[in-house]
C-alpha cells in the first residue's frame, strides 16, 4: 500500500449536500478535490466546474493516422510486388477506401483508449483515500490538506451535510 | 406490473449493486445443465474440426459449384448477430435512449462472443487451416504481401477491427462496474477484481475523461456496425453470381444483421433474466422496445426481398431470373420459403402490441428468426452458387454431419463464454443505470 | 485449304522434334531391349541412366496402340525411363497423330496396379499361387506336348508377326485356332460377301463424303476406327469455306454418332434393312445415275416401298423418299453394322445398305474394298470352339488378347465350358474374368513393354518395341511359344529363334530386303523411329455386285421374350468391350452421351419413364428370358420410347480394383446363340421391375438446357455461308447492355488495364488464347484424358464424383435442345475449360494473389500459395476452378499408377484449387527450346494436351497477338463467339459456333 497522502474525506448520501461542500471547499481554496461517485453526475461535474476532456485530440489524432496509415500500407504493398488481378490497376483506390476506413476506425478507438487511460491515470488515486461505498450509493469528497487543516475542512463537510467524516492517519 | 409503461428503474443505488452482484459467482442448476449443454456442443464442433484437419474439407458436404456452404452461413449469421449488440449499445448510447441501459452489457457480450465464433470460421473453412495467416499482411519470405483488392482482405480487417473495438467497448463499460463488484465480494474473488478493475475509484477525474472517450468511442463504433456487415455482403456483392450481384446487399444485409442479432437477444435474455432474477431490471417495457427494433429491421428484409425479385425480373438477365425462380421454386424451395416466412411474416407479427409485449410469444418467435436468418444466407450462398452461370456445371449441396458438427459447435462456443460471462461479470450495467436513478436530496427528502 | 496447310506446319515441327529424339531413341531401345528379359524385382526409375537418358527431358518413343483393332501409331513420351503419356503418330495415316480416350488409357494398363507379378497357378482348392516363369513354361510345354492337336488357343484378331507365329504354332500342332474378339463386324463382312462377294470390311472414306446416312452405326464411338472415321468426318462434317456435309442418323438410339447429326431420327428398332432397301428403290427408280448393274436390282426392291418401310420404322415415307433424293444427289456414304444396332437381321440389314451404297454410286468414291484389315473368326466360330469344349475335345486351351467370360452372355456358359478342358492357360497380365477361370495365368507383357507389329490395313506394317523395363514380371506371348516351342520340340522344332524380338527381326529383314533396304540396321533404325512403315494406300478394288445381292430382302427380326421393351446394349465408347473397365481414366471420363461415370445405368425414354412411373436414379431391374440386371435409369430423350439401353462394358466378376463389381454386365440379359457367325446383340425384350431403391447417378452433368444463356451456340448452314455472326443470328439474344452501356464497360475496362500495364507487364508479351470449332467437335472427351494425362489430374471415384468433386479441368458439356412439345431433338457439345480471362473474376478475390494474370495473357493458379478459400471457385462464372477437398494426390494414383505422372506438372496437395493452366509447362517448354535456339517462337509450336490429342482438330492454341497465328484468325471467323460474353471477362477462349443443316425439310 502506497504512502497515503494526508487529507479528509467525507461521505455524502445526499447529491445536494456534496455539491454544498464541494462549492464551499473550493471557495475555501481547496481546488483539488477528489469526488467519487458510482457513476457521473451533471451536478457535481457542475460543482467542481469541469472543463471538457481532451481524450477528443487522441480520437481525431488516432483517425487521422489510421487513416493515412490504412491508404498507405494498400498502395505501397500493392505496388512494392505489382500483380495484376482482374484487368485491374495496382494502385486501385476504391477497393482501398474500405480499409482505410476500418484503420482510421481502429486507430481511432485505440486511441481514444489509449488517451482515457493516459489522462486518468495522470492524477493517480491509489495514494487517496477511498471508501467502498463510493462504488455502491455514496458520494465522497476527498480534500487533500496538511493535518492542520483537518478540522477546518471536517466543519464544512459535516455542515453540508456528510453522513461520515475521516481523515488520513 | 407498472413497470411496463415506466422507462426509469424504480430501484435505489445500493439495490441495484446488490442484485447486479447476487448473479455473480453462485451457481443453480439450470445454469449447470446449460453450460454443461454448450461444452458438449463445443466438443462436438472440436472433434469435427480435428478430423476437417486430419481428412480435409471433402468430409463435409461441399461440391463443386457450392464451394462455400454451411460454414459461411455460419459465419455470416454469426457476423450477423454480432451486430445488435454494439448498436443497440453505440447507436442507442449516440440517441441517448434510455432503454437500452438495461440490455446494452448482455448484448455487447453477445456480440463479442458471436464475432469470436465467426472469427473462427474464416479458419475452418480453408482449405489448409494450418495456413490462415498468409491472410495477414506481414513481411515474408515470400516476399509478397496480400492482395487487398479481395474482398476477404476487407473481412479480415473489418471483422479484426470490429472484434477488436467491441471487445474495447464491452471492457471499457465494465470497468467502473467491476470496481463496484471488487467492493462487495471479499477473499479471491476481490483480488481477481481489483486487478480487472485497474485501480477504477470512481473519481472526478476519472469520469470526466470515462464520459467523454465513450461517447468517441461510441461515435467511432457506429459506423463501424453499418461497415462491417456491409463489408461483409460485399464477399457476396463483389462476385458475379447471380443471386449475390446486387446493389442492395449492403444496407441489406446490415438491417439482416440487427433483425438476427435482436432475434437472439430475445432468446438469450428472456431465459435469463428469469435464470438470474433480473426481471425488475430487464422489463417487458425493454423487450417490447427491441421487438419495435425487430419490426422496423424485418421490414426493411420484407422489402429487400421483394426488391431483390423485381430486380431480377426488370434487369431481364437470364441467369438472375432463374436463381430467384429456383429460390422459390426449385430443389431448395424449402429454405428459400423458411427465409421469407421467418423473416419477412413473422417479423410483421410485431404490429401487434400484444405479441411485443407477451414474452413467451417473443421468445418462440426469435426462434423463428434465428433460423429465419440462418437460412437467408443458407438461401443466398449455397442457393445461388448452385445455379451459377452454366447450367452444366450445377449442382446441389448435401450437408452432412460434418457441417452440422461445425455449426453445433459454433453454438456451443459461443454459448459457454456467453454464461460465463454472464456468471462472471455484471451482465446488467450497473454504472449506466444508476446514472439514470436521480441521487437522495436532502431538501426535497428523496426523489424530484 | 488454309487449315491442312498450317496444321503440316506443326506436325512437321512434330515431326522435326521426333526424329531428332527417337532416331536415336531407336537405337537407345535396342540396347534396351537386351536386358528387357531379364527378371527385374523393382522398378526403380533411373538409377542407373542410360546414357541417351538426359534428366528433364522427355524421350519419344514410336509405338502402336493394341486398346482396340484400328492400330493407331504411337509417341509414347517417356521422361526419366518411364513412359508418361501417349500420343498419336503424326506419319500414321490412320490416326494422323492424334488419339482417342481410350487409346491413351493404354497407360494405365501399363501401369495398372491389378497386374500379375509374375505366372499363377491355380491350386487344388481353387486359389492361386506365385509359380516361377520356368516352372510355368515347362508345365504348359508338358501339357501342349501331351495335348498335341487337341491344344485350342483363342486369340485376338490382330494381324502382325506374333499372330503368324501363333497361327503357324498352333498349325504345327494340328490345334485348332479361333481368332475372336467383340464387334468384329461379321454380319458386315457376311453382307459384303452376299453382295459384293468380298468378305473383308472395307475403308470408309468420311472425308470424301457429303452426305453421310448411319443406320445405327456409331463410327465416332466404336465402329472400326475411332480416331481416323472422326477425322474424316470432321474434314467433310465441319464448316469450312461454305461447305459442310449434311449427316442423318436413322437408329433407335442417339449415340455419340447420333448427337453429332443433323437429324437423328428414332426408327423402330430392326427396322434399318426395310428403311435401306426402299431408299434403294426411290433412288433406283428416280435418277439413274446408279451402275448399270444396279438395274438388275429394279424388280427385287420394288415390293421395297417407302410406304411399307414407314410402316415398319415408324418415318414417314416422305422423310424416306426425301432423305434418299439427298443421298443420290451428292457424293455420299450410308454406313451400317454398328454393334448397337445388330438385331438378328443385321446382315440383311447391311446387305441392304450394300445396295443402297451401290446404286448411289458410292462403292469405289467413298467406299474402298480391298482393305486388308484383319478379321477375326468370329462368334460362330469361338461358339463352335465351346461346343468343342463341352465335348471334351480340347485338352488344352490357351487364351491370348481376349475375355470371353465377360465378352460372351453368361447364357452361353462359357466359364462353366472351360471347365472341361484339362488344362486352360491365359496370358492376361490381370487377373480377368477369364483368367480366374483358367488353371496357369501368364501374365504377357504390355504392350508399351514388348516387341511386336500389327497390320490395321494393308500398307501400315506398325511396329510396337518396349519404351521402358517392364513394370511388373511378365513375358512377352511371343516368347512363351518360342520357349514352350523348345520344350516340346517334335512339330515346334520349327520355332527355333532364340527371342520373340529375334524372331521378329528376322522378319523385318525379309521386308527390308524386299524393299531393296540390305542395310538391316539403318532400316529397322528408321522403321523403329517412324513406328512402321506407311505406305501409301493402296487405291480400292474396283467392285461389282455379286449374285448374292440379288437376295437381298427385309424380314422383321425377331426377340426373344415377352417384355414391352427392345433390350439395346451398346458398346460404351469409354470401356469398349469391357477392356477398359479397370483404367480409372476411361472410368472417369463421363459418357460423351450420358455424362455419366463410374457406374452402369439404364437409359429410357422420358415418356416411357412417365409411364412406367420411373424416375432418374431408380435402381430398376430388367428382366430378359436370359437373365436379369439391375441398374439405376437414366431417362434420356435420345432413345426410341419402346426401348431399353445399357452400355457394355462393366459388370466384370474379376478385373482387378477398379472393375471388380461395378456395374452390371448387360449381356447377362442375351442368349448367346449363334445368330448366324455373329452374336445379335439386339436381341431381347424385356420387362422392367421397380425395386423401389434409388441410386444416385455418378454424372457431372447438371443441368442439360442452356436456359437461353447462349454457352453452345449454333447457326443454320445457310446463315453460316452468309457468314453471320452468332448475334446476327439470334437476333442478340443477350440485351443486358444497351450499346452505350457496353462501350462505358468496355471503355472503362480498356482504361482499366492501361493503367496495369507497370513492371512486368509493360512491353510485348503474346497473349495466349485457343479457339474451339463447335463444328469441328463431336464431343469425343479424347481430350478430357489428354488432360488428365498431361497434367496430372488424380481421379477421384465414384463415390466423390457422385458428389460432384471430379477435377476434370476439361469438361465436355452436353446440352439438350429441343425433345419436347414435338420439337426434333438435338444435343450441342461444348469443351469447357479455364477461359484465362483477361478480366478474370476469379483473381482479384483471392486474398493471397494465388490467382493473378501473367503478362503472357495467362490466369495463373500458384498452388503454393493458395490457402483454399474457394472464393475464386465461387466467382468464377464458367466453373471451371476445381477444388481438392480431399488428398485426392493420394487417393487417386494406387501403386504404380504414380509412375505415370508427368514431373513437369505439380501434384496438388489437398486444400487447394486447381485449373486448367493452358499447359503453362508445354509453353514455357516450347519458349525455352526458342530460347535456347535463338529463335522466335513460331504459331503452332505451343500445342496444349487437349489440341494434340483431338481427333478431329477442333482445338487450335496460340499467341493471340500475332495477327497471322491460326488462333487469332480463328478469332476474327464469323462464328466466333465468347462464352458469358456479357459479362466482360474477356475470355481468352473463343469458339466458333456449331453449323447445323436444318429445315431443309
Amino acid at each position: 500500500m502506497a504512502k497515503q497522502i494526508p487529507g479528509v474525506l467525507g461521505s455524502f448520501v445526499h447529491v445536494d449536500a456534496a455539491t454544498d461542500a464541494i462549492k464551499t471547499l473550493r471557495t475555501q481554496g481547496h481546488t483539488d478535490l477528489t469526488v467519487y461517485n458510482a457513476a457521473p453526475n451533471h451536478e457535481i461535474e457542475e460543482a467542481l466546474e469541469q472543463k471538457v476532456s481532451p481524450v477528443r485530440l487522441f480520437t481525431l489524432a488516432g483517425g487521422l493516422i489510421g487513416c493515412a496509415a490504412g491508404f498507405a500500407m494498400t498502395i505501397w504493398m500493392s505496388l512494392d510486388w505489382p500483380t495484376m488481378v482482374g484487368g485491374k490497376p495496382f494502385g486501385a483506390i476504391p477497393p482501398y477506401t474500405v480499409l482505410a476506413f476500418e484503420l482510421t476506425i481502429l486507430f481511432g478507438a485505440m486511441f481514444t483508449v489509449a488517451g482515457m487511460l493516459i489522462l486518468s491515470f495522470l492524477k493517480p488515486t491509489n495514494k487517496l483515500m477511498y471508501d467502498e461505498k463510493f462504488s455502491d450509493d455514496q458520494i465522497g469528497i476527498f480534500v487533500p490538506c496538511s493535518s492542520d487543516r483537518y478540522s477546518a475542512v471536517e466543519e464544512v463537510m459535516m455542515q453540508a451535510g456528510s453522513v461520515e467524516v475521516r481523515h488520513a492517519s | 406490473m407498472t413497470a411496463i409503461a415506466q422507462d426509469r428503474p424504480t430501484q435505489t443505488h445500493a439495490e441495484v449493486t446488490r442484485d447486479v452482484v447476487a448473479t455473480l459467482g453462485t451457481h443453480g442448476r439450470g445454469y449447470t445443465i446449460m453450460l454443461g449443454g454448450a461444452v458438449a456442443l463445443f466438443l462436438v464442433g472440436l472433434i469435427t474440426f480435428v478430423l476437417l484437419l486430419k481428412d480435409g474439407l471433402g468430409l463435409a458436404g461441399y461440391n463443386s459449384p457450392v464451394m462455400w456452404s454451411v460454414y459461411i452461413t455460419t459465419f455470416v449469421f454469426w457476423v450477423g448477430i454480432g451486430h445488435a449488440g454494439t448498436l443497440i449499445s453505440a447507436i442507442l448510447f449516440l440517441f441517448r435512449s434510455p432503454w437500452r441501459t438495461a440490455v446494452y452489457r448482455a448484448t455487447e457480450a453477445m456480440t463479442v462472443f458471436a464475432v469470436m465464433t465467426a472469427g473462427l470460421f474464416p479458419i475452418i473453412h480453408i482449405g489448409r487451416q494450418w495456413l490462415f495467416y498468409w491472410l495477414l499482411p506481414y513481411p515474408n519470405q515470400r516476399y509478397l504481401w496480400v492482395n487487398f483488392k479481395s474482398p476477404l482482405l476487407w473481412d479480415v480487417f473489418a471483422i479484426g477491427t470490429y472484434l477488436t473495438v467491441s471487445t474495447t467497448f464491452l471492457v471499457v463499460g465494465l470497468v467502473p462496474d467491476i470496481a463496484a463488484v471488487r467492493d462487495h465480494v471479499s477473499g479471491w474473488r476481490k483480488k481477481i477484481y481489483s486487478i480487472c478493475s485497474i485501480g477504477w475509484t470512481g473519481s472526478d477525474n476519472q469520469w470526466r475523461h470515462y464520459s467523454r472517450g465513450y461517447l468517441y468511442l461510441a461515435a467511432l463504433a457506429t459506423p463501424l456496425v453499418l461497415s462491417v456487415h456491409s463489408v461483409v455482403s460485399w464477399d457476396f456483392a463483389m462476385a458475379l453470381v447471380p443471386g449475390w450481384h446486387g446493389t442492395i446487399f449492403a444496407p441489406y444485409f446490415v438491417a439482416g444483421a440487427i433483425y438476427s442479432g435482436v432475434g437472439m437477444v430475445f432468446t438469450l435474455l428472456i431465459p435469463l433474466r428469469k435464470v438470474l432474477h433480473l426481471e425488475h431490471m430487464i422489463t417487458v417495457y425493454h423487450l417490447e422496445n427491441l421487438a419495435k427494433l425487430t419490426l422496423f429491421t424485418g421490414s426493411i428484409l420484407f422489402y429487400a426481398y421483394a426488391i431483390e425479385y423485381f430486380v431480377a425480373w426488370y434487369s431481364g438477365v437470364p441467369a438472375e431470373q432463374t436463381t430467384f425462380y429456383l429460390r422459390a421454386f426449385g430443389p431448395m424451395w424449402w429454405a428459400g420459403w423458411t427465409m421469407i416466412i421467418c423473416n419477412a411474416f413473422v417479423s410483421q407479427l410485431f404490429w401487434f402490441k400484444k405479441i411485443r409485449t407477451n414474452i413467451t410469444a417473443l421468445f418462440i418467435l426469435s426462434i423463428f428468426i434465428n433460423i429465419g436468418m440462418w437460412f437467408e444466407r443458407f438461401v443466398i450462398i449455397v442457393g445461388s452458387l448452385g445455379n451459377d452461370h452454366i447450367p452444366f456445371a450445377w449442382g446441389q449441396l448435401n450437408p452432412n454431419w460434418a457441417d452440422w458438427g461445425i455449426l453445433a459447435g459454433s453454438f456451443g462456443w459461443f454459448l459457454m463464454y456467453f454464461l460465463l460471462f454472464a456468471r462472471t461479470f455484471p451482465i446488467v450495467a450497473i454504472q449506466e443505470i444508476k446514472e439514470m436513478i436521480p441521487m437522495p436530496r436532502k431538501r426535497t427528502g428523496g426523489h424530484r | 485449304m488454309s487449315k491442312e496447310n498450317t496444321e503440316d506446319t506443326s506436325q512437321g515441327i512434330d515431326r522435326r522434334k521426333f526424329l531428332s529424339v527417337a532416331g536415336v531413341a531407336g537405337l537407345g531401345t535396342v540396347a534396351l531391349s537386351g536386358c528387357s528379359t531379364d527378371r527385374i524385382e523393382k522398378l526403380i526409375p533411373y538409377m542407373v541412366g542410360d546414357e541417351d537418358n538426359v534428366p528433364g527431358i522427355a524421350t519419344y518413343y514410336a509405338s502402336t496402340c493394341t486398346e482396340c483393332p484400328a492400330g493407331c501409331s504411337l509417341h509414347v513420351k517417356t521422361r526419366e525411363a518411364r513412359a508418361i503419356k501417349l500420343e498419336g503418330n503424326p506419319g500414321s495415316p490412320i490416326n494422323r497423330g492424334r488419339l482417342c480416350a481410350r487409346g491413351q488409357a493404354g497407360l494405365q494398363g501399363l501401369y495398372n496396379p491389378g497386374r500379375l507379378s509374375g505366372p499363377q497357378l491355380r491350386n487344388a482348392d481353387g486359389s492361386f499361387s506365385d509359380v516361377s516363369w520356368d516352372e510355368a513354361i515347362t508345365l504348359l510345354a508338358e501339357r501342349v506336348g501331351a495335348a498335341g492337336a487337341s491344344v485350342a488357343v483363342v486369340s485376338g484378331a490382330g494381324a502382325g508377326t506374333f499372330s503368324d507365329l501363333l497361327a503357324a504354332w498352333v498349325g504345327a500342332l494340328g490345334g485348332r485356332l479361333v481368332r475372336y474378339q467383340p464387334f468384329d463386324n461379321e454380319a458386315l463382312r457376311a453382307a459384303n460377301q452376299q453382295v459384293f462377294g468380298r468378305n473383308e470390311v472395307p475403308t470408309y472414306d468420311f472425308a470424301k463424303a457429303e452426305y453421310i446416312l448411319s443406320f445405327g452405326t456409331d463410327f465416332l464411338e466404336t465402329w472400326l476406327g475411332q480416331v481416323e472415321n472422326q477425322h474424316g468426318f470432321a474434314e467433310s462434317h465441319g464448316f469450312r469455306d461454305g461447305h459442310m456435309a449434311k449427316h442423318v442418323y436413322l437408329g433407335h438410339r442417339m449415340d455419340l454418332t447420333g448427337m453429332n447429326a443433323d437429324e437423328w431420327h428414332a426408327i423402330h428398332p430392326g427396322s434399318d434393312a426395310a428403311v435401306a432397301l426402299a431408299m434403294a428403290n426411290v433412288i433406283l427408280s428416280e435418277r439413274n445415275r446408279a451402275p448399270n448393274d444396279a438395274n438388275t436390282l429394279r424388280s427385287v426392291l420394288a415390293p421395297f416401298t417407302p410406304e411399307r418401310a414407314a410402316e415398319e420404322s415408324g418415318l414417314s415415307p416422305e422423310a424416306i423418299r426425301l432423305v434418299a433424293r439427298e443421298f443420290a444427289s451428292q457424293p455420299s456414304l450410308a454406313v451400317a453394322g454398328g454393334i448397337a444396332s445388330q438385331h438378328r437381321g443385321a446382315t440383311e440389314a447391311c446387305a441392304a445398305v450394300n445396295v443402297l451404297n451401290y446404286v448411289a454410286g458410292n462403292v469405289g468414291q467413298t467406299i474402298h474394298f480391298g482393305s486388308g484389315r484383319p478379321q477375326g473368326d468370329g462368334y460362330g466360330a469361338l461358339e463352335e470352339l465351346a461346343a468343342a469344349m463341352d465335348a471334351g475335345s480340347v485338352d488344352v486351351l490357351i487364351i491370348h488378347e481376349a475375355n470371353p467370360v465377360h465378352s460372351v452372355p453368361r447364357a452361353a456358359n462359357f466359364a462353366a465350358r472351360m471347365a472341361k478342358v484339362g488344362f486352360t492357360v491365359s496370358t492376361s497380365s490381370v487377373m480377368d474374368d477369364t483368367a480366374a477361370h483358367a488353371d496357369l495365368v501368364l501374365p504377357n507383357l504390355h504392350a508399351l513393354e514388348r516387341w511386336d507389329d500389327l497390320q490395321p490395313r494393308d500398307g501400315v506394317h506398325a511396329l510396337l518395341q518396349p519404351v521402358m523395363m517392364p513394370v511388373r514380371d511378365g513375358k512377352a506371348a511371343g516368347d512363351v511359344l518360342l520357349e514352350v516351342a523348345r520344350a516340346v520340340g517334335g512339330p515346334l522344332a520349327q520355332f527355333d529363334a532364340a527371342s520373340f524380338e529375334v524372331y521378329l527381326k528376322d522378319r523385318w529383314a525379309a521386308v527390308g530386303r524386299q524393299r531393296g533396304r540390305h542395310d538391316f540396321r539403318v532400316f529397322w533404325t528408321e522403321s523403329l523411329a517412324s513406328g512402321g512403315l506407311f505406305d501409301e494406300p493402296a487405291v480400292g478394288d474396283v467392285v461389282r455386285l455379286a449374285p448374292g445381292a440379288r437376295n437381298v430382302g427385309y424380314q422383321r427380326p425377331t426377340f426373344d421374350g415377352e417384355g414391352d421393351l427392345v433390350f439395346a446394349p451398346y458398346p460404351s465408347s469409354m470401356l469398349y468391350d469391357g477392356r477398359g473397365a479397370n483404367k480409372p481414366w476411361l472410368l472417369e471420363n463421363p459418357d460423351p452421351v450420358t455424362k455419366i461415370t463410374w457406374q452402369s445405368w439404364i437409359e429410357i425414354h422420358p415418356d416411357t419413364a412417365r409411364q412406367l412411373d420411373v424416375r432418374e436414379g431408380e435402381v430398376v431391374q430388367l428382366v430378359s428370358p436370359h437373365g436379369t440386371i439391375e441398374a439405376p435409369v437414366y431417362p434420356y430423350l435420345g432413345i426410341h420410347p419402346g426401348v431399353v439401353a445399357t452400355p457394355l462394358g462393366l459388370g466384370h466378376t474379376a478385373y482387378g480394383q477398379y472393375a471388380d463389381g461395378r456395374g452390371v454386365n448387360a449381356l447377362d440379359l442375351l442368349g448367346g446363340e449363334d445368330g448366324g457367325g455373329f452374336l445379335p446383340y439386339l436381341s431381347t425384350r424385356v420387362e422392367l421391375r421397380k425395386t423401389r431403391r434409388f441410386q444416385k447417378l455418378a454424372k457431372t452433368e447438371g443441368n442439360p438446357r442452356q436456359l437461353g444463356r447462349g454457352i453452345a451456340e449454333a447457326m443454320p448452314f445457310a446463315a453460316a455461308v452468309e457468314g453471320k455472326t452468332v448475334a446476327e443470328v439470334h437476333g442478340g439474344p443477350h440485351e443486358v447492355n444497351t450499346e452505350l452501356e457496353q462501350e462505358a464497360i468496355v471503355g472503362w475496362a480498356e482504361a482499366q488495364r492501361e493503367k496495369s500495364l507497370e513492371g512486368d507487364y509493360a512491353g510485348e508479351h503474346p497473349n495466349w488464347g485457343m479457339a474451339i470449332d463447335l463444328s469441328r467437335c463431336t464431343g469425343c472427351s479424347a481430350c478430357v484424358t489428354a488432360c488428365y494425362a498431361e497434367n496430372n489430374i488424380p481421379t477421384v471415384g465414384e463415390r466423390e464424383v457422385v458428389r460432384g468433386r471430379e477435377l476434370s479441368w476439361l469438361r465436355i458439356e452436353r446440352y439438350f435442345e429441343g425433345g419436347e412439345d414435338g420439337e426434333p431433338f438435338s444435343t450441342r457439345v461444348v469443351p469447357m475449360m479455364c477461359q484465362h480471362c483477361d478480366n478474370a473474376p476469379c483473381e482479384p478475390v483471392c486474398p493471397v494473389f494465388a490467382a493473378y494474370h501473367t503478362p503472357d495473357g495467362l490466369n495463373a493458379q500458384v498452388y503454393n500459395r493458395c490457402v483454399g478459400t474457394r472464393y475464386c471457385g465461387n466467382n468464377c462464372p464458367y466453373k471451371v476452378r476445381y477444388f481438392n477437398w480431399l488428398s485426392y494426390a493420394h487417393l487417386g494414383f494406387d501403386d504404380p499408377l504414380q509412375l505415370q505422372l508427368n514431373p513437369d506438372v505439380t501434384v496438388r496437395a489437398r486444400g487447394i484449387m486447381e485449373k486448367c493452366t493452358f499447359c503453362i509447362q508445354r509453353i514455357r517448354g516450347a519458349q525455352n527450346t526458342a530460347r535456347m535456339e535463338d529463335r522466335q517462337l513460331a504459331d503452332g509450336e505451343v500445342v496444349t494436351a487437349c489440341a494434340q490429342a483431338c481427333p478431329s482438330g477442333a482445338i487450335v492454341f496460340g499467341d493471340m497477338n500475332d495477327p497471322n497465328s491460326r488462333v487469332a484468325r480463328a478469332g476474327q471467323d464469323h462464328r466466333g463467339y465468347h462464352v458469358l460474353g456479357d459479362l466482360n471477362v474477356r475470355p481468352s477462349v473463343t469458339y466458333l459456333a456449331k453449323v447445323q443443316h436444318g429445315g431443309e425439310h
